[in-house]
Order: C-alpha cells, then sequence, then structure tokens
C-alpha cells in the first residue's frame, strides 16, 4: 500500500451498502465514520441505501454528508431483493449525477452492495469492497453466497477485510488473488469510550456483556458459564445488553437457578448508551463463536476493563496480549479465564482502567483507517476498468463453466439495458447535482449556502 | 420582460417567461410544447390496429367502436385533465403567491397561498420515475411549531424544469421573499 504518488487527488466516492442508520450496527457505523473522516481529507462522499420506512429520499447529515435512501423492496433481514436489473435506472441517475469516480461497496450481506459492483462496472467505474464478515464453507448457504461472492469480486478493483483472518478467509472463498486485498481494521472513537472507575461498585464484581442475542454471539455458553460462576462467586454480578432470539435462553438460566438479582438484562442499547454500561464492570465478556474483526472488545478496553473473549476469527489480532485473556469457545475454557481475571482483579493485580484506554487509544483510529482506504482509492484510481469483452472472459474464467456462462449472460443483458437507459435519458439530460462535500463543497462555506438552500427533511416519490 | 430557452428533464425545448411587474411582483410562466400531431397519429394508430387484430380473431364489430370511442374519448380526458399548456407563478412580496396551470382544453386551475403561510421558496431534490430530480417547491408553516414544516408545495409540476431554470427562478422569488 505504499502509492502515494497522487496526495493531492481527490475522488468522489459512493459509499453502497444496504445497512445504513437508522439501522444500528457496527457496518452502519464503519460506514458513516469513514465517510465523515474521508469528507474531512477533502474528498467528496454520498452514501446510498434503501428507504427506511417513512425515511426515503435524498437527506444530509453532518458535514454535507449526502445519503440516498432509494426505494427498493426489503426482502429479508433488511436486505434488499435482488433481480441484477432494476436497480440500475437509479444507480446510473446517481453515479452520473454526482460525477462518482469510485463506487465503495460494504457487506456482503448486502445484495444492493452487489448490484452496485455489478452497475459500477458496466458503467466502467471503479470499484472497491469491503467485506465486514467471516463465512464458512461447509453448509448450503455458505455455499450458494461464495459463488456469488467469488462472481462479485472476481473483477472488482480492489477488496478491503476488516482482520487478517478475514482476509484468508475471503480469498478463500472467493477465489480471489491476495495482492487486491488489503487490510484495513475497524475503529472506534475513543473521545466516546473513556473510563469512569467511580461509576462502578468495587465491593462487587461485574462482568459486562454487550452484544446482539443470537446464536452467532455464543449466547448459549454464555447461559452455561453464568450459573456455574454464580454459584462459586457470591460477589458476582452479570449485567447483559443487547436483544435478539436467544435472549430466552438467559431468561430461562436466571429462572432456573433464581438469580434475578445477579443478572440484569437490559434489553437493545442505544450506542451512546453503550459507554454507560461499560463503565459500571470490571470485566468485559465476549463470547462470540464468529467474528471478522471484533469492535465490541475494542470498546470494553478503551473504557478500563479486563477483555476476556473466545479466541474465534480475528479477534486475536485486535488486541495486545497483554490486554485480553483468551479462551476456547467452550464453557470450560471461558469459566477458567474468568475465573483468573476474576482472581488477579480480587489480588488487585490489574492495570488501571486510564493506562489501558491510554494504551487502547491509539491502537484503532478512525482517521488512520480513512487514510489508509485513501491509498487504497489511490491505487485504484489509476488502475483501469475492465472493458467488456475483457470482463465476459474474466467471469468465464474464473467462476466455473455454469455460473461464469450465466453471469456473462446477465453482464451482456446489463449492458445492453445501459444503452437503452442512455438512449432513453442521454447523460448530458441529467442535471450534475451540487457538491454538498468535497473540494468544491458548498457545505464548509457558509455564504455560499445562503445561495442554495437544502431542505434536509422532506421528499416526495 | 424575457423569454428564454430551458429544457426540461427529458430533454425537451420549454419557455420560461419572466415578466417583472415592478420590483416585488413577478410572474414567471413555462410553456411546454403543443401535442404534436405525430403523437397524436401515432397513439390512434396503435389502439385501432389492436382493435383491428382482436377484431380479427372474434369477428366482433363493438370492438371497432369501442376503438373509436376509446380514442376520442382518452384525447379529450388527457387535453382536459392531463396536458398542461402554461404553468405560471405568480409572486407578489408582502400578498402571496398564486399558482395557475392552463391545460390544452383551456380549463384552468389556480391555487393562491397567501405570504403569511409561506416560510421559504426552496430547491430540493427527489426521486421521481427512476430518476432523481431538482425541483421547486414552496414550504408552508406550521402553525404551531415557529420551526416546523407543515407542507410541501412542489411548483411547476408537469413541466418539470432542469436545474438552471429552476435557479433563475428560485433568486428571482428569493429576491422578493427578502424584501419582506
Amino acid at each position: 500500500l505504499n502509492h502515494l504518488d497522487h496526495p493531492h487527488r481527490k475522488h468522489n466516492v459512493c459509499m453502497v451498502s444496504d445497512f445504513f442508520y437508522p439501522n444500528m450496527g457496527g457496518v452502519e457505523s464503519h460506514i458513516y465514520q469513514l465517510s465523515q473522516c474521508l469528507i474531512e481529507k477533502g474528498h467528496k462522499v454520498i452514501i446510498v441505501t434503501h428507504a427506511y420506512r417513512n425515511r426515503k429520499g435524498v437527506r444530509y447529515l453532518t458535514n454535507g454528508l449526502k445519503v440516498y435512501y432509494l426505494p427498493l423492496q426489503v426482502m429479508y433481514n433488511q436486505s434488499t431483493a435482488t433481480t441484477c436489473f432494476h436497480s440500475l435506472p437509479l444507480l446510473r441517475c446517481i453515479f452520473v449525477r454526482e460525477r462518482i469516480t469510485i463506487v465503495h461497496s460494504h457487506s456482503s450481506f448486502s445484495a444492493m452492495a452487489h448490484d452496485s459492483l455489478f452497475h459500477a462496472k458496466t458503467m466502467g467505474l471503479h470499484t472497491v469492497f469491503t467485506d465486514h464478515s467471516l463465512f464458512g464453507f461447509a453448509d448450503v448457504s455458505s455455499v450458494l453466497t461464495n459463488k456469488l461472492l467469488t462472481v462479485s469480486l472476481c473483477d472488482t478493483n480492489h477488496i478491503i477485510c476488516v482482520s487478517f483472518t478475514s482476509k484468508e478467509n475471503t480469498v478463500l472463498r472467493a477465489a480471489l488473488d491476495p495482492e487486491i486485498v488489503s487490510v484495513i481494521p475497524n475503529a472506534v472513537d475513543p473521545t466516546d469510550f473513556t473510563p469512569d472507575p467511580s461509576q462502578r461498585d468495587d465491593t462487587k464484581i461485574t462482568i459486562v456483556v454487550v452484544s446482539r442475542l443470537v446464536y452467532r454471539k455464543g449466547i448459549d455458553l454464555l447461559g452455561g458459564i453464568i450459573p456455574e460462576l454464580c454459584l462459586k462467586h457470591p460477589d458476582l454480578y452479570f449485567l447483559i445488553g443487547g436483544e435478539g432470539p436467544k435472549r430466552i435462553v438467559l431468561e430461562e438460566v436466571r429462572e432456573k437457578y433464581q438469580l434475578h438479582d445477579r443478572v440484569r438484562l437490559l434489553g437493545a442499547l442505544e450506542h451512546r448508551d453503550v459507554r454507560k454500561v461499560l463503565i459500571q464492570g470490571h470485566i468485559f465478556l465476549n463470547t462470540s463463536l464468529t467474528e471478522a474483526f471484533c469492535m465490541a472488545i475494542v470498546e470494553g478496553a478503551s473504557c478500563g476493563l479486563q477483555v476476556v473473549s473466545t479466541r474465534v476469527g480475528g479477534i486475536p489480532e485486535v488486541l495486545p496480549e497483554d490486554l485480553i485473556t483468551l479462551c476456547e469457545p467452550t464453557v470450560k475454557s471461558l469459566c477458567d479465564g474468568l475465573e483468573m481475571v476474576i482472581a488477579k482483579q480480587r489480588a488487585g493485580n490489574v492495570p488501571p482502567p486510564a493506562a489501558i484506554h491510554n494504551r487502547v487509544r491509539t491502537l484503532y483510529t478512525w482517521r488512520n483507517v480513512a487514510e489508509r482506504t485513501e491509498k487504497v482509492y489511490d491505487r485504484v484510481a489509476k488502475e483501469v476498468v475492465l472493458p467488456l469483452d475483457k470482463r465476459l472472459q474474466r467471469l468465464m474464467a474464473h467462476c466455473g463453466p455454469v455460473a461464469g456462462s450465466i453471469f456473462a449472460f446477465v453482464a451482456v443483458l446489463d449492458f445492453l439495458l445501459l444503452l437503452f437507459l442512455s438512449w432513453l435519458v442521454p447523460d448530458y439530460v441529467i442535471d450534475i447535482a451540487v457538491d454538498a462535500s468535497g473540494p468544491h463543497g458548498i457545505w464548509k462555506n457558509k455564504h455560499s449556502r445562503k445561495d442554495f438552500k437544502i431542505l434536509s427533511d422532506t421528499s416526495f416519490t | 420582460m424575457s423569454e428564454d430557452k430551458y429544457s426540461d428533464i427529458n430533454g425537451n425545448t420549454i419557455l420560461l417567461n419572466s415578466c417583472s411587474h415592478s420590483s416585488f411582483c413577478r410572474e414567471f410562466t413555462i410553456s411546454t410544447p403543443k401535442v404534436s400531431l405525430r403523437k397524436i397519429m401515432a397513439y390512434t394508430c396503435s389502439v385501432w390496429l389492436i382493435a383491428y387484430a382482436v377484431f380479427l380473431i372474434t369477428e366482433n364489430t363493438t370492438v371497432l367502436s369501442a376503438a373509436i370511442f376509446v380514442t376520442l374519448l382518452g384525447m379529450m380526458l388527457h387535453l382536459h385533465f392531463v396536458k398542461i399548456d402554461h404553468e405560471s407563478l405568480l409572486i407578489i412580496g408582502s400578498l402571496g403567491i398564486q399558482m395557475s396551470s392552463s391545460y390544452a382544453s383551456g380549463r384552468e386551475s389556480t391555487t393562491f397561498i397567501e405570504m403569511g403561510k409561506v416560510k421559504d421558496i426552496v430547491i430540493n431534490e427527489a426521486i421521481y420515475m427512476q430518476r432523481v430530480i431538482y425541483y421547486l417547491c414552496i414550504l408552508l408553516k406550521d402553525p404551531s411549531d415557529p420551526n416546523g414544516v407543515a407542507d410541501v408545495v412542489p411548483l411547476f409540476q408537469s413541466s418539470k424544469p432542469r436545474l438552471s431554470c429552476l435557479d433563475k427562478v428560485y433568486k428571482s422569488c428569493q429576491e422578493i421573499i427578502g424584501q419582506c
């Protein structure tokens, strides 16, 4: 990643993902924070996502970050349905009017991200893809998703993964050349997660868990740990934030062992409330079964907590060894790890929260992420986008005879549809949008903003 | 009084006629091309050809008379309710804004908004028919909330001019609104 020939080159970036605010999660905040830092660096950034209930149309967020909420049908789990074609007219209009040079898609679960990569390549734009999750190889859904990923990524200019484990996983799943895959970890905003030891009760020991209560997060393991440790340590308390289908497991455990006063289930947490919960604890427990890069443990450590986590996926890369206790994803191993940390905590043999915070705060910052992403953009901007014939050859060669032929055919249809659209609505008929961010952005300039008032909360479709 | 050529969002030519009656009273009229004979011919022919094809299969003559009836009625309804020849915006400082549209049949419809209700005139973006377009709209004050917007009234809905035209109208309107 040492391509710094054009340090002043500014890009027009379009982030595409099905997942964006008001939906909450890691991908959403990643896109938002990264966009804000890129705007700060002088690039023009817009975000495209699907409409969330009554939130549709065009909106502006802080610093002129423009968000398009497109009226596309949501199919499953906030991901839109895909037909490979129906989103082309709207996406083309947006790419043209915003003069986009780089399309950056996020998350392999998002159908819209794959669609936009496909259309962007048809339109000859540079493409970048960020993968946020790990997959298996064996079950039917993984096999299908992996095939889709192979097709989607075989002619994408560059891929970004959040950890080395994730990179290895993606390279294997999508049969990619590791050269075009970069690792850029996630970040946390250290000012959001500062320790405050006065908020915690030192007469007891509190273990905090903040995660969605779903199978992937190992909530069944948590259900096994709670009774075992609570029986051994009468001064141990659990504070569990998050909501999900596995909540019932924890409620059953609480009922069965009469632990109502010692296990508190807080339900869904707003992101701003996470710190309030974290600073009440001594130990942060993460029981994930699969994780590409665990933001939660960085947030926990940043609040000065002792972190205990399972040794899965990219977690071992995330924190330095002395700040985290890694265990196997079994109840016994996790209990042993927790016992050890509890013993240390009782002996007062742990570094003070402020010291942990100071070490963690410099590890992962969004500015650093934006800088590294910028280098990827600089590199991608110099590459050539494959013309249609080369792209078809690549698809046929990389994706196997059946899927390759099908998607080559789809790519040709997409190209024909694009030709039809550019005959129906030629590029010169589409108004060039007024830039809100970027080199000619009018947001930062208060005087010119009066000239062109922007109404952000209304739209009609 | 001046007349400028602009284009609408589909690339067709439209005429913007701006007329300054006084420093606080201006009128903008956007005229779209008249219904073209070619278009009428195309629609009529296609309806009649389809009707004739159906007639050949069913051998029922009512299909043909129905086709003639449908074409005539369709044309009348189109001219009376859909096709707008001129859309005009009359803005009078301290009094209000009048929007009128005259249909191809000669029918006119007029709406008036008093200045007390108008919060501002802005250019906004919207998703319209698989496209993202700019449009000019009037924001109405919300009586219960001084900073809120009760409703949005889009202007030039039928002619849909492009940004360059909207910008011109917007700037003149702001001059007048700024005075009061």
